[in-house]
This record gives C-alpha cells, sequence and structure tokens, in this order.
C-alpha cells in the first residue's frame, strides 16, 4: 500500500480490484511467500528463535515430508541435478562457520563432480544452468551470486587455457573449488591482519551487526594486547548485538549494548565504525543489515570514519540507485505482542550504503577507497 | 662492497639528523645510493632477482627507519624493487621464449623437457601466471592461487647441460642488473625531471586576471607559476608566509623577482581571503594511497577555506612523493615535533619554560606538516597529468609491487 506516491488510495483501490496473481503463477523452485532465505539462515545462526521457526520444526517433527524448502514436491519438475544443487548448497549453508559464497561454490563444485560432460563447453553449460538455478532460488543472496558468478567466470577462462585434455581440467577446478574454502579463511585473516593499524590503543569502537571478519578483526587486536571498548548495537531483530556482546566478552574486550536508536547519542565518544557486508557493489557502496545506513549517516555527519570489512568475492556487479532497487528480502519480525491486521511492518531486512559515507573497504585484495570497487569489477568481468 | 657499507652508513646518519631537507633532494640521494648497492652487489646465478631483491630491501629498511616521516624515502625503495622485478619478469618471459624455440627444434630432448617435471601447461600460460605474480592480487587471480612457475624457468635452464643454455645463462645474469641499472637511471632522470613535467601543464589550469593563493614556499609551486608567467598570463599571487619558518618571504621575493605582482599575507588572513581569490595551489610533502595530502603545516587550513568558499584546492606533486601506504592517525604518526626555538625566545621564556620551577609549565608544539583528507582536494597535477584524489590507488598500482608494500 505505501507505493511512492502519495495517491496510494488511488492505488490501494486499484490493487484490490485485481486478484492477486502472484502467487499462482510463480515459477518452480521460487521461495514462497518471499521470505529471504539468505536472512532466514543468518538468523539461524545467529540462534534466533522466531514463531515461524518453531512451527517448522514442529511441522517437521511431526514427520511431515515438507522441509523447510518446497523442492521437495517438485522433484518431478526438476532433473535430479538441479534439485541436488539446491539441496548441496543448503547443506553447505547451514554450517555457522561457513561464507555463503564458500557454499555455492562447493555446490557448484559437486555439480562438476557429478557431472558426465566430456568437454568444457558441456560443462561450462552444466555449471551455468546449475548457478542460475540457484540463483533463482535464492534472489535476496548477493554473496550467493557473486561467488557463483565468480567461479563460472573462472571456469571460462581456465578453459580458454590449454589443458592437455579434460579430465585435468576438470581435476584442477575442483582442487580449486576445494580450496576455496581455505582462501576464505585466509581472506578473513589478511583482512584482520590489515586492519590492525587502524585500531589505536584507547579508541572506541562501535560495530553493528554481527560480521565474522569484523569478529575476527576485533579478536586479532584483542591477541595483539590493544586496549579498546566496543560498542555494539543491539540489531533488532536478529539480536546480533546480545550475540555480538557475549562473543567479545570472552575476550576480555570491554562492551556496551546500545539500543539501535540510541547510535547518534552516543556518536560523540565513538572514534570508528566498523561493519561487515552481505555485498559491495559496482559504486562502492556496501549492503547490509538494517540500521547500517542510519548509522552511516550519523557517523558523516559528525566526521567519524566508517571502515566496512568485507571479503572481495562479495563484489557483485549490482548498482542500486536508491533502498527499493534491489529485490525485497523480507524476514518476519515479532514485536512480542499482536499487531492489529491493518498495520503494516517494514520488513526488509537489508539496506544500501552509498559509497560517500564509507571511508575505507578492508579486503584481502588490500585497503580500498569506495572508488577502487569498481575498477576491480572491471578488471574481472570486462 | 665494503665502500657502500660505509656510504649506507653515512647517508642513515644524515638522514637521522635531518641534514637532507625536501624530499626530491632526498629522492635523488636514496636513488644513488640503492644504484650502487645493485651495481656492487655480488648476484648468484639462480635467483639473481631475489638476491637483488633482499639487498635492496635491507638497505631500504635502515633508511627507512633512519626517517620514518619523510616518506619519499620508501617509496623511492619501493619504485627500485617494483623495477626489478619488472626486468626480471619480461627476461623471464623472453626466456621462455626462447626455450621454447630450442624445444622445438630439438626432437630428443623433447621428452627429456618434459620429464624434469614441467606441468602440462604451455608457455604462454606460465608466463601468464608469472605477470599474475607481479600485479596485485584482484578478483581475477582469486580462485588461482599462486603458481609455482616462476621458479620453473631457473630449474629447467639449470637442468639442462648443453653449452648454449650455459653461455645464456651467464649474458642472462648480467642483463638483468644490467636493465635494473638502466631502469634506476631512468627513475633517477624522471625525479630530476618533475617540476619540468609539472610546470608544462600550468598553462592549463591558470587563465587570464585570476588570482592564485599559495602557503609557504615550495619549488614546484614556483616553477608552475613561473612557466604559466612566460606563457604570457597575467595573474596575482597571494602568498601566506608559512609560520614559523616564513618561507612565504621567500617565495615571495622570488615570484617577485620574475615579474609576478605578488602580495604577502598571515596565515590567520587566509580565511579572510579566500573569498577574492580562483584558485589555490600548494606543493605536497607527501600523497597517500587514499588521496590525503602531507603537506606544511597551515595547509590543511586553506584547504577547509577553499572548501567553504568553493575554490579550488589544487596540489602539486611529483611522483616520487606518492605513498602506496594508507594514513592512520597522520597527525600525529606522520608528524614531527621541531625545535621551540622557532616560535618562542628561550630567553625571554625561561622561567615558563622551565618546568622544575614555579607553578605550571609552558609548553609549546611546533608540528611540521598536515594532514589534509582527499576530500578537500580537488585535483593533483602530478608529471604524467592531472588526476582525481579518488584516482591516486591507480597510479600507485602502477609504480610499485602488492609484495613491496610491508618493508
Amino acid at each position: 500500500m505505501w507505493r511512492r506516491s502519495p495517491s496510494f488510495i488511488l492505488d490501494e483501490r486499484r490493487t484490490s480490484s485485481s486478484p492477486p496473481m502472484a502467487d499462482t503463477t510463480r515459477a518452480p523452485f521460487q521461495n514462497p511467500d518471499s521470505i529471504s532465505a539468505y536472512y532466514q539462515t543468518r538468523a539461524a545462526h545467529h540462534g534466533v528463535i522466531t514463531s515461524e521457526w518453531l512451527s517448522q520444526a514442529q511441522a517437521a517433527v511431526g514427520g511431515v515430508s515438507g522441509d523447510e524448502h518446497p523442492i521437495s514436491s517438485l522433484t518431478d519438475l526438476g532433473d535430479g541435478k538441479s534439485f541436488n544443487v539446491i539441496e548441496e548448497f543448503n547443506s553447505w549453508r547451514k554450517q555457522p562457520d561457513l561464507a555463503e559464497a564458500v557454499a555455492a561454490i562447493r555446490a557448484l563444485a559437486a555439480v562438476i563432480r557429478a557431472s558426465e560432460a566430456t568437454t568444457m563447453m558441456e560443462l561450462e553449460i552444466e555449471l551455468k544452468k546449475a548457478s542460475d538455478t540457484l540463483k533463482s532460488w535464492d534472489k535476496t543472496s548477493i554473496s550467493l551470486t557473486a561467488g557463483c558468478d565468480l567461479f563460472i567466470r573462472y571456469v571460462t577462462r581456465t578453459s580458454a587455457l590449454e589443458y592437455e585434455d579434460f579430465n585435468s581440467a576438470k581435476s584442477r577446478l575442483l582442487e580449486r573449488a576445494e580450496k576455496f574454502g581455505e582462501i576464505s579463511c585466509k581472506a578473513r585473516r589478511i583482512i584482520a591482519m590489515l586492519s590492525q593499524d587502524f585500531i589505536f590503543d584507547g579508541c572506541t569502537i562501535l560495530v553493528h551487526g554481527l560480521s565474522r571478519v569484523v569478529l575476527e578483526i576485533l579478536k586479532t587486536a584483542a591477541q595483539n594486547n590493544k586496549l579498546f571498548r566496543v560498542l555494539c548495537t543491539e540489531g533488532r531483530p536478529d539480536g546480533t548485538g546480545v550475540l555480538l556482546s557475549s562473543e567479545l566478552s570472552k575476550l576480555d574486550i570491554p562492551v556496551k549494548l546500545l539500543l539501535d536508536s540510541a547510535v547518534a547519542y552516543s556518536m560523540d565518544e565513538v572514534d570508528m565504525v566498523f561493519v561487515g557486508a552481505d555485498g559491495v557493489v559496482e559504486s562502492g557502496g556496501i549492503i547490509n543489515m538494517m540500521g547500517t545506513y542510519q548509522i552511516a549517516l550519523v557517523a558523516h555527519s559528525m566526521n567519524k570514519p566508517v571502515y566496512v570489512a568485507a571479503e572481495s568475492y562479495k563484489f557483485a556487479r549490482l548498482y542500486p540507485l536508491d533502498q527499493k532497487d534491489m529485490a525485497p528480502a523480507l524476514r518476519p519480525i515479532e514485536f512480542g505482542i499482536k499487531i492489529p491486521t491493518k498495520v503494516e511492518v517494514e520488513r526488509s531486512a537489508r539496506d544500501y550504503t552509498p559509497p560517500q559515507y564509507l571511508t575505507l573497504l578492508f579486503t584481502d585484495l588490500g585497503v580500498l577507497s569506495p572508488s577502487v570497487v569498481s575498477d576491480e569489477l572491471i578488471q574481472l568481468y570486462l | 662492497m665494503p665502500d657502500v657499507q660505509s656510504t649506507v652508513v653515512e647517508f642513515v646518519n644524515k638522514l637521522r639528523k635531518r641534514k637532507i631537507e625536501g624530499s626530491q633532494a632526498t629522492a635523488k640521494c636514496t636513488v644513488e645510493l640503492l644504484r650502487s648497492v645493485i651495481s656492487y652487489q655480488r648476484v648468484p646465478h639462480a635467483n639473481q632477482a631475489a638476491a637483488l631483491i633482499d639487498a635492496v630491501k635491507a638497505v631500504g629498511q635502515q633508511l627507512v627507519a633512519a626517517n620514518p616521516v619523510e616518506l619519499a624515502v620508501g617509496n623511492v625503495v619501493r619504485r627500485v624493487l617494483h623495477i626489478i622485478r619488472e626486468e626480471d619478469l619480461s627476461l623471464t618471459t623472453a626466456a621462455m621464449a626462447g626455450l621454447d624455440l630450442l624445444d622445438a627444434s630439438d626432437d630428443d630432448d623433447v621428452d627429456n623437457c618434459k620429464g624434469i617435471g614441467y606441468p602440462a601447461m604451455s608457455a604462454a600460460v606460465v608466463a601468464a601466471a608469472a605477470r599474475s605474480t607481479l600485479r596485485p592480487p584482484s578478483l581475477q587471480t582469486l580462485l588461482e592461487g599462486t603458481p609455482e612457475s616462476a621458479t620453473v624457468p631457473y630449474t629447467s635452464s639449470s637442468g639442462a647441460d648443453s653449452e648454449s643454455k650455459t653461455a645464456d645463462k651467464s649474458s642472462l645474469t648480467r642483463k638483468l642488473k644490467h636493465d635494473v641499472i638502466e631502469g634506476v637511471n631512468q627513475l633517477i632522470h624522471e625525479i630530476a625531471g618533475c617540476h619540468e613535467q609539472i610546470a608544462e601543464q600550468a598553462i592549463e589550469h591558470i587563465h587570464q586576471n585570476e588570482v592564485i593563493l599559495t602557503l609557504g614556499s615550495s619549488r614546484t609551486v614556483l616553477e608552475f607559476l613561473c612557466a604559466a608567467k612566460e606563457k604570457k598570463r597575467s595573474f596575482r599571487v597571494f602568498v601566506a608566509e608559512g609560520a614559523p619558518r616564513y618561507q612565504g618571504h621567500l617565495l615571495a621575493k622570488e615570484l617577485v623577482a620574475r615579474g609576478l605582482q605578488t602580495t604577502v599575507i598571515t596565515d590567520s588572513a587566509v580565511f579572510a581571503m579566500i573569498s577574492r581569490v580562483n584558485m589555490v595551489i600548494i606543493g605536497a610533502h607527501a600523497v597517500m594511497a587514499n588521496g590525503g595530502v602531507i603537506g606544511p603545516v597551515g595547509v590543511n587550513m586553506a584547504a577547509l577555506a577553499a572548501k567553504k568558499h568553493a575554490v579550488p584546492f589544487v596540489v602539486l606533486a611529483g611522483s616520487h612523493k606518492l605513498c602506496p601506504l594508507y594514513p592512520h592517525n597522520p597527525e600525529v604518526l606522520l608528524n614531527e615535533l621541531r625545535s621551540p626555538s622557532e616560535l618562542l625566545d628561550f630567553g625571554e621564556f625561561s622561567d615558563c619554560l622551565d618546568s622544575g620551577a614555579g607553578s605550571g609549565s609552558l609548553q609549546v608544539v611546533n608540528p611540521t606538516f598536515d594532514y589534509v583528507p582527499p576530500n578537500l582536494v580537488s585535483l593533483f597535477i602530478t608529471d604524467t597529468g592531472g588526476h582525481n584524489p579518488s584516482y591516486m590507488y591507480r597510479l600507485i598500482a602502477d609504480y610499485y609491487s602488492a609484495d613491496d608494500l610491508v618493508m
């Protein structure tokens, strides 16, 4: 109902007259009711129990064959391979320490292993199909898209490098795909090492969201005996603040929890802001948990640097022009009390922070300013 | 060899005692010192580049430690290391092409060469992989991992016993050093000629009847303004005196001697005069990788004033001033505090300055440099042309290798 034009009353009349067509003409392998699977998985990692999750768990225990993904009911539609890809991907994605892109690349590696292709071209076509399936299954996950694109790009370039025979090329692809998990862990360590110089003794760091990379940075700083304190936002509805504060207090780092609305109030005692990213877009901006844009705006107006820690495989070929320009990623929000049905809830799980509010990006490719991101993407894709 | 060692020690002492002033002079002396280090360095037959790199790094670390605030030293050392890596790479690819031809001609040795353990890849692949190790890590090479092919040419060339190959090897040794020294000479030439290159662009930026503001004294700015004057542009210059060293006075004298209409103002008057100024031009001490500028104290104030009144803030910097590091806390870490005697006369203030006697003590802070964040700079003019601050990382990627950032 809340469209961009103020004439929402007219729009409402128009939409109520035409019956909702979206559900019936849904393509196969699509996630129903547009809850973002990516953010659901993140919530599962954080251990957040929502009523939906509970009902799903009850359904699963009750012996109903339908699990979280509806694909199982559509096996006869697709061939066995595409079913495998999504299952494989989900099984990898469930591990809390594994990055999304690594799960995607492992799933694609499974496709290569199971493939019966005899030429590179055939293999590429199969991979492209599998990657398209994965991408259409979860449109909201940027790391997934970026990881798939990166791997497909690598495969295309490898085939051009005149390998003696197909099997050795295939085994090399499999080996690199397996290695990618190590690359991801190494990336986090490189980022932690690069950002150490920027944390000085006696500084106050504001953190938003629970990014594994930022956690690694803070852990490394604590191990290097730096004295600093952390303010973390509560991070509704995921409750990331509570989790992060428990992790940090284990490391003896002084932590203070803030309400999301208390950020501007506390910003003057903050020296720098550290956030992770779900995706880094072509303009150099980032897509991250809801609230990041707000914090970046406040930090920018008070001249505090905003540092983003993101691995390089999160660079995506997207260029959002405003907040609503991306595929909607909705997630259920619990308020604790019943909301009347006429009241709408803004359920988007993420927002876009434009590059002018970011100071530096720490990636495994080095410390970058936001303008370098498009350069890297051009080198890869064009 | 011992000769070189004593020159190194002498230079390190000079740097530590701040006897050499100015980034151009420091850069020139550093390059000349490194050139003699390279020419006196004995290189083994295999992996000569690594030996040269180690030697240069060892000397470079000493030099940087002697004067960490003079970023030109570190820049120049990294430039030389980059030259060594580049020359080594081009020689390797040439050798690969040569080996390829040899393989094709010898039918018996084909199996031999493959038996040495040469991976099943063509020479083009090896060269491409080696080239990628020279470039900084990028998304393209993310999945490739580090190839060991860079050492393959050496093993395969040392494994062969044909005489022609050993003759090639010794000529290869001499060739690398020769190429590196040629590259270093080119670098010296570039550093010496940076003023002319920058001054050539003056005519595009300074127009008729303009008012230019500058602060302190920079030789680059002097040459820049005089070049525009020579092309018959008439303009006025405001020079902020640049306390406490008052080098602006010297610049004003020079400008008047060359026939330019000059006005000297105090640093505090910059904000008052900025609305009457068309452009601010200053010289930099160093330019950091994010586009931030380290300049003489007072430029941050001029930059803020210029931003407030939408006056273009132009920074002139030779390529030896481009530093590949990102500044964290530059006001403290990249600054130097000079003697308070430049500000206060000790005789008059002896009772306040003496912390032992009396109540309280007077502290004097005399920083040399100022940091200007990149959002305040409109344009950088280097010897390669005019650039945006957000473009500086590109130049840095061209001049330096990623492996040399941490020395």
